[in-house]
């Protein structure tokens, strides 16, 4: 399994010469397993692997595309891959099921008038959707992959690729399972926890309950820590953690590296270079604490 | 009134070393008037930026007041409105003008971008400033001293696309972007609106030999011709192509430049930049 990172921002990117180092791009990352090619998320990291793609002449016949959510960060680069305008490829794209709107509906609906000029036609590529689930799991050739609830506003998905020779696990938005339970409905911040019914907590507890397992053992850990923990306890309802957050879960979760993801738009390079050096310094013996930047590649050493 | 660029990348934003000296963020201009009116046109990434630098001022304490001139509704032109701290404190004013779609109006196009599905606001409910849109057409409207008017660029009604003139003591501004010039009259009527504008801001990503999908843009050559027949003082293109490096603009703004003197031709031309600001 080969991994490598396209897109690390999270909101909305970057282009700013003092956060190129880590990168301005929105979340996309690529696993080359095998014969197996598979990209987490569609942010704008994903026009960049297209046109990389493009450029060394790769033809492209089967990708997956695995989508945590459909907020626009994480959908920002789809209409500007290349790819999907070529009629030899097979697209697969993954994303939660809801009951409110089918994940077709939702990506054709950003695409078209009067947001952009395209409809599903122009996109000349085979494309197939699958809406899927919290706790399912299924194979992509010799990747296992399996998915749980994050907590996010509007629910995410998190995913867990696992091959013989690494495991990667995916989860770019959410937030600490103590104070704040997302669902449907908006959350205003009162200034007290929202989830104080014994069902939310128990809820909540379930929640990380399945988030630890998912990342359990983990090669690698790409984990949401756009915020700081002064951030976060000004803005608990955004859904989003901070980097101690992030370190907590990989300790508990027994990974071996954490990768800081989902940057915030102003967090600067120098920032994120001194809370790397933080959150190594309190984490666990063996947890290697690492920020995700453009370029990032990860293989497991023999 | 002052100009000043705030996102001049078209399409989807471009962090990209080669292209930081113009700039990666996504269209979004500021037009101060002489009385300190505060007119955006469009609200790509470049907003996020400006809203940051509103946030230091009367905006932080929720006293700020501002108009959003809306060409159209494509996501380089619109997806950095929810962002900044500016839109969700309470006491602000947002003045939001735009064209209506057939497929609904400008307000349902916002609230549909901002639904649970693609944003944590929730739809447009959530915006914590006081917001007012209006559908613009062609009457003329003003924005304190300023006087605005309206023209459409394409004939999609599913999908409208405006220009905007703004005048203040004489001075003219006209902003034209995404413009349709293959459809019917469409490049007569824009000759006609920018008529003797001091300045021209045009969108115009690539060039007429390049083989891309630009979703039916104007062109440079378009752009400079519109220039060109409507007597233009100053034209600034923007809207640059994803995939244009600087250097590369430098050279397409340096060939052009040639041209015009060769053809004895005073149209000052330039390639907006981040952060660039003149005086119309």
């Amino acid at each position: 399994m080969r991994v490598r990172i396209w897109g690390t921002r999270g909101s909305y990117p970057v282009a700013q010469a003092n956060m190129l180092r880590y990168g301005g791009n929105t979340t996309c990352v690529e696993v080359i397993a095998g014969e197996r090619h598979i990209i987490l998320d569609a942010g704008t990291g994903l026009r960049v692997l297209g046109d990389a793609c493009k450029q060394n002449q790769a033809s492209l016949q089967h990708l997956d595309l695995l989508i945590t959510h459909t907020h626009w960060d994480h959908i920002m680069g789809f209409p500007f891959f290349a790819p999907l305008f070529d009629p030899m490829l097979r697209l697969d794209i993954y994303g939660l099921a809801r009951t409110q709107s089918s994940l077709r509906t939702t990506l054709a609906g950003a695409l078209s008038d009067p947001l952009l000029p395209l409809t599903m036609d122009d996109l000349r590529a085979q494309i197939n959707f699958f809406e899927i689930g919290a706790g399912h799991s299924f194979e992509l050739g010799p990747v296992q992959v399996r998915t749980a609830l994050a907590n996010h506003p509007y629910r995410a998905l998190a995913y867990r690729l696992e091959t013989p020779d690494g495991i990667l696990t995916f989860i770019p938005d959410t937030g600490p399972f103590h104070t704040v339970l997302f669902g449907d409905e908006r959350i205003e911040w009162t200034g007290q926890p929202t989830a104080r019914s014994q069902s939310d907590l128990r809820e909540l507890a379930a929640m990380k309950a399945a988030i630890l397992e998912l990342a359990h053992g983990s090669d690698w850990l790409i984990y949401d820590a756009q915020f700081t923990d002064a951030q976060y306890a000004r803005f608990p309802h955004w859904g989003h953690s901070s980097a101690s957050q992030a370190r907590e879960i990989a300790e508990e979760a027994q990974v071996r590296q954490l990768i800081l993801f989902h940057h915030d738009p102003h967090r600067t390079d120098e920032e994120l270079d001194r809370i790397v050096a933080e959150q190594q310094a309190l984490a666990a013996p063996g947890l290697l604490v690492t920020a995700a930047f453009e370029g990032m590649e990860l293989r497991r050493k023999l | 009134m002052k100009v000043r660029f705030w996102g001049v990348r078209g399409y989807v934003p471009t962090p990209n070393a080669a292209m930081l000296r113009y700039g990666g963020n996504t269209c979004c201009t500021a037009v101060t008037g002489d009385h300190g009116e505060l007119v955006i046109l469009d609200t790509g990434t470049g907003f996020c930026l400006l809203g940051d630098e509103l946030m230091q001022g009367e905006f932080g304490r929720g006293r700020g007041s501002l108009t959003l001139l809306i060409s159209h509704t494509y996501w380089d032109h619109i997806l950095g409105l929810p962002f900044p701290g500016v839109v969700h404190i309470p006491g602000n004013r947002l003045d939001i003008y735009g064209p209506e779609s057939t497929r609904g109006s400008l307000q349902m196009v916002y609230d549909g971008m901002l639904s649970p599905v693609y944003s944590p606001v929730y739809g447009l409910a959530h915006i914590g400033a006081t917001h007012r849109f209006t559908t613009i057409s062609t009457e003329p409207f003003t924005i304190g001293r300023l006087t605005a008017r309206a023209l459409p660029l394409s004939r999609r009604q599913h999908s409208p696309i405006w220009a905007y003139r703004l005048e203040e003591d004489g001075r003219a501004l006209v902003y034209i972007t995404d413009a349709r010039y293959g459809e019917e009259g469409i490049r007569d009527e824009a000759i006609a609106f920018a008529q003797q504008a001091n300045v021209l801001i045009h969108s115009a990503p690539y060039l007429r030999d390049e083989q891309v999908e630009d979703y039916g843009q104007s062109r440079i050559e378009d752009a400079i011709e519109v220039a060109l027949l409507a007597g233009v003082e100053q034209l600034l293109i923007f809207h640059h192509a994803p995939t244009r490096t600087d250097d590369e603009l430098d050279a397409i703004v340096a060939h052009f430049r040639a041209w015009l003197a060769a053809q004895n031709s005073s149209l000052r031309l330039i390639a907006a930049a981040e952060g660039m600001e003149l005086r119309v």
